[in-house]
């Protein structure tokens, strides 16, 4: 117990000292970052190989770091991860926790920043009896705590993290992602307006301005030119994320004219999207695709015909879904104590949650009973299969995970209030993926217009 | 381009008068109390709150939805009562002839205090109301369809310069509040009570700030970090009109305007340092500001 307090310590003290210098990678001071960088994965590792993580005895309890965005605009998408953190955890532990283990989850608020979020991510992983990162929903925040999840050897598990430059290296042996990329994610846009709107000419793309925009619209764009060639981009607009206003750049796009207004908005922006563009005809004079629509079907009035999706397979309601018991317990509940249905990012974290579950269970049956350390459990999660609650999620040998893509269109429905999605499609997760190691959009640029021939069709989903 | 002219001036005009809305406040404050309220872009968020939940109750009760357009009236008016004469003698009024880092940071620490409130009030999801721009209905003009709502703010923001000059120039208030800008000892002493044009002086600031927010709200989502989003704006176009003038903000704010949405027209990847970068050369032209001027230091 005095390893794991001092290792706490020293990682929190270096933690403080770096954001009293204000160091980071991007100032002067980046040797200096390095340096304490250094120093606190040195000292956590050894400290840490010195406590009882390595032991094969099982804690009292298993701590379960859990990064999410609590507050800011971003919480739109972050809560609904966090509820489902909790009530999948209240259910875990309900059934006696992991492998006989009860859960305990800290949550880290993303919204803090970077500085914030990696000195959170060193101080839970200077304590032994957090096992796990449940980290994170930015790939921003992903991308700077992959470093530190290899340096510090802790399983980390992306229950979003989109970006495909994630695990491009191939090399990462503590970081997965039991989840789709934006590249599967936006190729299965693509394929599904080409196949639904044959005949597009003009596309205007509205993302917001970072990171995750600016490459959604790089891989959206790149496969509609490789599919259809003389698809013309008439506008790509990258409003600040968390913008309250859009109505200029409403009127940009429609002074464009476009066939097709593609956006990756999420959260807030989304919201504050639809509710501003519907007035004022864009979704009647142009078709919309809404990537991350799904998320606020129960929230704002989309009319129909709007092309939406999940990003993965992680729709409560998918045919898939609703056949699984468990899925169907799981929304009920979720409806039950948060007043609305889990939208697919808390479908991600429960199958995030389930995922690491099953982790511990084939590591423990590997390990002839005990209880594994990271190491074990990280070795655990690389080329596993996992059955979740909306599907199956395969690990490959990068640590990347294959996820079955779910796009449709918005419907009506007698049987719920809200517009659901319709005319679905599921694509297998590795026929829209490269394989590991290849560069992605030089993937994307080989593909041709007979690609989709061989995928399902629209409304083959039922 | 030249089917867009339209609606860039259309656009330009709207963008100008929300952007109004959020500086003018803070200007008018700067003019007679000289003092930089930094909280400004907070009382403008809750502004837009307390507005969004007077209507949204208005909806849920299935009153008279044209009750709205008052609501977002009464809500600038409850906040400017509650929190003016609160800020103004619990803090601002120990601020008075100190340096501005004193009361910049006085102000801030508001900024910061207001910001968790109203996550602890309304939470951390986004808040949208737009009944008064359903109300109102849409027009096509070039092409494009405008709301209403947006021609209306257009005017409200025309009405605001004028009503506040009139209140200036015209009323005893308006003297008053004159007197004491141009020298508050001498305002002092032939017997103004300057603690109380200052209490009225910085409630009608926050009155504005909040009817800023509480015009947007129809058009805008509100969400934490709002506040401070819009006092970095206003604090560009404060800067460009020079600090104090009430119509050198109305020309910046289209000045801002008119960068922004050629920015989102013309160079999209500039939108977000359209503003800034007008703000820059307009201060490197006339470092106080278009209608600002030298004031010597009295000591």
């Amino acid at each position: 117990m005095a390893f794991k307090s001092i290792s706490t310590v020293v990682a929190r003290c270096l933690s403080s000292l770096e954001r009293s210098l204000g160091l980071d990678r991007s100032v002067p001071q980046a040797n200096l970052r390095l340096v304490a960088d250094g120093l606190a994965g040195a000292l956590a590792i050894g400290l840490v190989a010195t406590t009882p993580v390595a032991a094969q005895e099982k804690p009292s309890s298993l701590g379960l770091g859990v990064f999410t965005f609590t507050s800011g605009p971003a919480a739109a998408y972050g809560m609904p991860g966090k509820n489902a953190a909790d009530l999948m955890i209240d259910e875990i532990n309900a059934k006696g926790g992991i492998e006989g283990v009860p859960v305990k989850a800290t949550y880290v608020d993303e919204a803090q920043g970077a500085q914030g979020v990696i000195a959170e991510y060193r101080r839970l992983a200077g304590d032994a009896q957090n096992q796990v990162m449940i980290a994170a929903l930015s790939s921003a925040t992903c991308l700077a705590l992959a470093p530190l999840a290899e340096q510090l050897e802790v399983p980390t598990v992306g229950w979003n993290c989109d970006t495909h430059q994630l695990l491009i290296d191939g090399k990462s042996k503590y970081v997965f992602r039991p989840n789709g990329n934006t590249v599967p994610e936006f190729i299965a846009y693509a394929i599904y307006l080409l196949e639904r709107k044959p005949d597009v000419k003009t596309v205007a793309i509205i993302n917001p301005d970072y990171a995750f925009g600016h490459d959604a619209a790089k891989i959206f764009t790149a496969a509609l030119k490789a599919l259809k060639p003389d698809v013309e981009i008439v506008a790509e607009l990258y409003p600040k994320l968390g913008s309250p206003n859009y109505q200029t750049e409403i009127s940009r796009l429609t002074t464009a004219h476009p066939d097709v207004v593609f956006s990756n908005f999420w959260g807030a922006d989304l919201e504050n999207f639809v509710r501003q563009a519907t007035p004022r005809g864009l979704f009647t004079s142009s078709q919309v695709v809404l990537a991350l629509g799904e998320t606020v079907l129960q929230r704002v009035p989309l009319p129909d015909g709007v092309i939406v999706g999940v990003l993965g397979d992680g729709w409560w309601m998918s045919p898939d879904a609703k056949v699984n018991q468990e899925t169907v317990k799981f929304a009920e509940a979720y409806k039950a104590r948060f007043g609305e249905y889990p939208v697919f990012p808390a479908i991600k974290m429960a199958n995030t949650l389930i995922y690491v579950k099953a982790a511990y269970k084939a590591a423990m049956q590997k390990n002839g009973g005990k209880w594994p350390s990271r190491a074990d459990l990280a070795d655990a999660m690389k080329g596993s299969t996992v059955a979740t609650l909306t599907g199956t999620v395969r690990t490959r040998a990068d640590n990347d995970g294959l996820v079955d893509q779910i796009v449709g269109v918005t419907v009506k429905t007698p049987t719920q209030q809200f517009p659901v999605i319709g005319d679905m499609v599921r694509y297998k997760g590795d026929s829209l993926m490269p394989q590991g190691g290849q560069d992605p959009l030089a993937w994307i640029s080989t593909l041709k217009p007979e690609f989709s021939k061989s995928l399902p069709k629209p409304g083959s989903y039922k | 381009m030249s089917n867009a002219i339209i609606p860039l001036l259309l656009d330009s005009l709207a963008s100008a008068a929300l952007i109004f809305f959020a500086a003018v406040g803070l200007t008018l404050v700067f003019s007679v109390l000289r003092v930089l309220n930094v909280a400004h872009g907070s009382l403008y968020s809750i502004g837009g709150y307390v507005a969004a939940s007077v209507c949204l109750f208005i909806t849920s009760r299935q009153l008279n939805p044209y009750l709205s357009f008052a609501a977002l009236l009464f809500s600038a008016v409850f906040v400017a009562a509650i929190f003016g004469p609160l800020i103004e003698r619990s803090l601002v009024r120990w601020t008075y002839g100190k340096s501005e880092a004193v009361q910049i940071l006085i102000t801030f620490g508001l900024f910061l205090m207001l910001e968790d409130l109203q996550r602890m009030i309304f939470g951390v999801q986004s808040f949208y109301e737009d009944t008064p721009m359903r109300l109102l209905g849409t027009m096509t003009i070039g092409g494009v369809v405008y709301l209403n709502y947006q021609i209306l703010l257009i005017g409200m923001a025309l009405l605001v310069v004028i009503g506040l000059r009139l209140l200036i120039n015209h009323t005893r208030l308006g003297r008053l509040i004159t007197a004491v800008v141009t020298d508050r000892e001498m305002a002092q002493s032939i017997g103004i009570d300057t603690n109380r044009i200052f209490i009225l002086a910085f409630s009608l600031g926050v009155f504005l700030a909040a009817l800023g927010g509480a015009l947007a709200t129809p058009t805008s989502g509100i969400a934490p970090g709002l506040g401070a989003d819009t006092m970095v704006l206003a604090f560009a176009v404060a800067a460009i009109g020079g600090l104090g003038q009430i119509e050198g903000a109305a020309v910046a704010s289209l000045i801002v305007g008119v960068a922004r949405v050629l920015a989102i027209y013309l160079v999209p990847s500039l939108d977000a340092v359209a503003p800034y970068a007008a703000m820059l050369v307009v201060l490197l032209i006339r470092p106080y500001g278009l209608f600002g001027s030298v004031t010597a230091r009295r000591i």
